[in-house]
């Protein structure tokens, strides 16, 4: 029982995690119908800014608020200024743009900061007793913080103005813009708050993996299995799927009796789930706006 | 108030509006009238800037609008019922509603849901259901009840009567007419006759991309008398009306 708590909640922090980053992710394409290959990077950038902030700052909140606003107003920039002007053209264009930005911010973290892996300490070093397995304090604030932002980003694109327009741009771009909404500057808050999530995401889980280069390539291919998983466009969707296989990650480590899985027939697992999950569920681009 | 001169609109290398020029004043309800495919619906979506290749002036008190992007146009005054059901089919009837209005103060937010739900009760009734769960009638009463609530200056409406029941066509030309009456202009592209006998001072006829005439409604005596006029049965229509001829 013990063991099945433990991986529970282990199955939490990486989902949950793993939830920041996709949900960023399918706010980008819902938005502007842009797979965004940067977007692991922008985790990385997230970490950096941690790494690179703390000694200052001294205070983890803080440099993981930095993070997320570096990482936001950067990522605005580059994205303004690389995919703003192809949006009109072939999604292939924003493709090889994004993907090429990725290149250009890996080799410019390696160049800056070398390819080893920076450590970061976490803030906490303090365990809770679950039963008899000690847990780490920092392990259940990584759950907590991921959740309440994403609840935070899901009441916004509920009920806040700026979310409103958020899911009706996604659904109708046309549409929205003659009822009077500010289509560009809809843009602008989905490449910021995406950029953001990421930057917040890579920043929280440094003291997990350390900082380096690829860091974010780890993560952004779960993220995009997440995206197609979850429904490409759909936040929430993204969300609950990316907790759904943090779980079946972390509980199929589990010996059940005589039955262990070995970690690939546990990933193996998981993909299947996502292939039933996109063979049986009807997808619809738009589904910001299912929230 | 609102002016076309000389407007041309493209679809690619098809030239579909080819040189017209018309005139709304405030308070005033303007029909635009023509067979299939003469450029009327094209023509509306140059003027909210759906439509962005185009050539001419479109003047919106006596302002040039046409480089500007299309909620600029919104924010401006310029409103727009499509002719199909553009609702957000994933988000609810009052959101749907909400999104225009949230443009404007917490007062006239709930005026604008009060405005559409007084125009179709049944809206209210179904204010938290998914737009894109509603028939089609329904949907196209969301989108006239969410383009007339928002009170633009000058609303465009494309074939408000296409796809709904007679008693709301009629409900329809009521909304319009009150609309136009209280100082709201409006350019409306319908075939109804009793439609735009209610609603419309003038019809423009439109032809081939081009105006070819400008009447008074009740210079048609029947529908037949109107459809001849802009099917090209010159003989069975009036003569223009002299003052208002400008195309």
């Amino acid at each position: 029982m013990n063991e099945f708590i433990l991986q529970a909640l282990n199955g939490l922090v990486v989902g949950l995690s793993l939830a920041l980053v996709a949900s960023g992710l399918a706010l980008m394409f819902g938005v502007l119908d842009i797979v965004n290959f940067a977007h692991g990077d922008f985790y990385m950038l997230g970490g950096y800014v941690l790494w690179w902030t703390l000694p200052k700052t001294h205070n983890f909140v803080v440099s993981v608020v930095l993070a997320g606003l570096v990482v936001g107003v950067g990522g605005l920039i580059m994205l303004l200024l690389l995919v703003r002007p192809l949006l009109d053209r072939a999604l292939t264009s924003t493709v090889l743009a994004t993907l090429g930005l990725s290149l250009i911010l890996q080799q410019w973290a390696t160049r800056t900061f070398g390819g080893d892996a920076k450590p970061v300490e976490a803030p906490l070093s303090a365990h809770v007793n679950i039963g008899s397995v000690q847990y780490p304090v920092y392990s259940l604030i990584i759950i907590v913080v991921s959740a309440a932002i994403l609840a935070g980003a899901f009441f916004y694109l509920k009920y806040a103005k700026w979310g409103i327009w958020l899911r009706a741009v996604a659904q109708n771009r046309s549409m929205a813009a003659v009822l009077g909404v500010p289509v560009p500057r809809v843009y602008w808050l989905a490449f910021a708050a995406s950029s953001a999530l990421a930057g917040i995401g890579g920043s929280l889980l440094a003291p997990s993996s350390g900082v380096y280069p690829t860091v974010g390539n780890d993560v952004i291919l779960n993220a995009f299995v997440v995206v197609v998983a979850g429904g490409m466009g759909n936040f929430m969707g993204a969300a609950l799927i990316a907790v759904l296989l943090g779980e079946i990650e972390s509980l199929g480590t589990i010996t059940y009796g005589s039955i262990s899985l070995s970690p690939v027939a546990v990933r193996l697992l998981a993909i299947a789930v996502v292939i039933v999950l996109l063979m049986v569920r009807s997808r619809r681009q738009s589904a910001l706006a299912r929230l | 108030m609102f002016e076309l001169r000389g407007l041309h609109a493209y679809y690619g290398k098809s030239h579909i509006v080819q040189g017209i020029s018309l005139e709304v004043s405030a308070g005033e309800a303007v029909g635009l009238v023509g067979r299939n495919g003469v450029g009327k619906t094209t023509t509306l979506k140059a003027i909210i800037g759906l439509l962005r290749q185009t050539r001419g002036q479109i003047l919106f008190d006596k302002r040039e609008v046409s480089k500007l992007p299309t909620h600029r146009r919104a924010a401006l005054g310029l409103g727009y019922v499509p002719e199909e059901r553009a609702v957000f089919p994933d988000m609810s009837v009052e959101e749907n509603i909400r999104i225009g209005a949230l443009l404007q103060s917490g007062g006239d937010q709930q005026r604008c849901l009060d405005g559409a739900y007084a125009l179709f009760p049944i809206l209210r009734e179904r204010r938290e259901q998914l737009a894109g769960t509603l028939s089609g009638g329904q949907q196209k009463m969301l989108s006239l009840a969410r383009g007339l609530a928002l009170r633009p200056r000058l609303l465009l409406v494309d074939e408000p009567s296409e796809g709904l029941m007679p008693m709301f066509v009629a409900h329809v030309s009521e909304a319009l007419a009150h609309a136009a009456e209280s100082g709201n202009a409006i350019l409306l592209v319908d075939a109804s006759y009793e439609l735009l006998r209610r609603v419309c001072a003038r019809l423009y006829v439109m032809d081939r991309g081009l105006i070819t005439g400008v009447y008074r409604p009740e210079e048609f005596a029947s529908p037949d008398a109107l459809a001849a006029a802009y099917l090209g049965a010159a003989a069975a229509a009036p003569a223009p009306a002299a003052e208002a001829t400008r195309a």
